[in-house]
């Protein structure tokens, strides 16, 4: 019965919104206002309720190297591979001088809003939840670029399941999509507030790798070449991307355990 | 080397979902609550808070509201008596019924699923019905009437139908 519902207010929230945009004529400079809960009921109601409906009827579920967005949109390329625990993954990013980015809750989403608006430095910003593997970012990390969350480089990383292999037969412990924030724009698919990325992801893939090597000698890196097709193609906020397909498979192994920096998931109680 | 001799994983098959929609949502009893479900019950509280306010205009207005039925409706001369008992009537009733509601709206909060279905039938049914006017016979529906009431029904029916919400009010759920 669920999905009944779940179908009947997407419609019904198609109608609301339409009411909504019809009485912002009528208003005068209340219209203004009403434009405005109609851009509100569009952008976060009536188009992740389509989106959800219609990616789930389209999109295939299976690995394809993207991430999906909490509405069903194919996100960001999966653009990294990694061997190792989470912990040891942990310890060579923070030694590259890279940030764990805040779970996001309410007050980190203020807070991220506002750094932004204001310009000050938000280290820890929480980033968007991205799906692979039908589940959130396990982490991501981050670093800020210009003193404020508008513009940086972040990384969402994913456990891959027990005895799950790349297509073409690798085993790869974790999987991660690193992209560069350059601005806060709108979604072309839903028009929410978001940040844009830069459409050569591979120079962001090929930072993160760097940072990361150059940081610890013990840190070694095979690439799969032409992992996957270069392609053009958009994330779920509508930028462009291109890759050349290549994916890096950063191991880091060899670096010791330290049980007490082992990452908490987000979502999981602490 | 075969993957069954358990030193290789073997490669995970993939599924395609014949209708993701239609998935169960998994048994979690420790999962958290999530921010749709909070947003449904907050939204059901509103309702109640609109309904006590309408209920209030009503008692309010008992005397015009009785005039103006006497007027549409001759056959009705109730007395002073009758007047009094008829607004106890529909004070109780409708009190009744809001504190129904607010009850409701606590039941979803601590995630019980009934509430939620029997608040999402309620509202499916307003809409419909509201939309069948509008529709088919022409109803205004305007800030100055009945948008707010409409755009709340929308709104919890959107936050409780969510699958974030359907998961948690069924996290206890066991199913095969």
């Amino acid at each position: 019965m669920d999905w009944l519902f779940f179908v009947f207010a997407g419609l019904a929230a198609i109608w609301l919104a339409y009411l909504s945009l019809t009485e912002t004529f009528d208003l005068g400079w209340w219209g203004l206002l009403f434009a405005l809960v109609f851009w509100g009921l569009l952008a976060y109601l009536v188009l992740p309720r389509l989106h959800s409906i219609l990616t789930t009827i389209y999109v295939p579920d299976y690995f394809i190297g993207r991430a999906r967005t909490s509405d069903g949109l194919l996100g960001d390329p999966v653009n990294l591979a990694l061997m190792g625990t989470g912990e040891q993954i942990t310890q060579a990013l923070e030694q590259a001088g890279w940030t764990k980015a805040d779970p996001i809750t309410a007050a980190s989403a203020w807070r991220i809003a506002t750094s932004t608006v204001r310009r000050q430095s938000y280290r820890e910003a929480p980033v968007s939840p991205l799906l692979l593997f039908g589940r959130q970012q396990d982490f991501a990390y981050q670093q800020e670029v210009d003193g404020n969350p508008a513009q940086r480089h972040h990384v969402r990383f994913w456990e891959c399941p027990e005895g799950w292999l790349l297509p073409g037969g690798h085993r790869v412990d974790w999987l991660a999509a690193g992209t560069f924030d350059t601005a806060v724009g709108l979604s072309l698919f839903t028009f929410q507030v978001t940040h844009r990325i830069d459409a050569n992801t591979d120079i962001e893939r090929d930072y993160i790798v760097e940072t990361v090597v150059d940081a610890d000698p013990r840190v070694v890196v095979d690439v799969i070449k032409g992992f996957s097709s270069g392609y053009h193609a958009r994330n779920g906020g509508g930028d462009t991307i291109h890759t050349d397909g290549d994916l890096p498979i950063i191991d880091v192994r060899a670096l010791p355990l330290r049980e007490e920096d082992a990452p908490v998931r987000e979502g999981t109680p602490r | 080397m075969t993957a069954t001799q358990g030193k290789v994983p073997e490669k995970r098959p993939a599924f395609e979902p014949a209708a993701g929609l239609l998935k169960p949502t998994g048994y979690d009893p420790r999962m958290p609550r999530p921010a749709a479900t909070v947003a449904g019950a907050a939204l059901v509280l509103l309702r109640t808070l609109g309904g006590v306010i309408v209920l209030a205009g009503i008692a309010a207005g008992w005397d015009g509201l009785l005039a103006a039925v006497d007027s549409a409706v001759e056959v009705l001369t109730p007395g002073p008596d009758d007047r009094r008992t008829g607004l106890v009537l529909v004070v109780a009733v409708g009190s009744a019924l809001l504190l129904f509601e607010a009850m409701l709206a606590v039941l979803i909060f601590k995630g019980y699923n009934w509430p939620r279905v029997l608040v999402m039938l309620v509202a499916t049914f307003d809409i419909s019905t509201t939309f069948f006017a509008w529709s088919a016979r022409g109803q205004d529906i305007s800030v100055q009437n009945a948008l707010f009431s409409v755009a709340l029904d929308i709104l919890v029916l959107l936050a409780l139908s969510s699958r974030s919400a359907a998961a948690y009010a069924r996290r206890n759920e066991q199913r095969s």
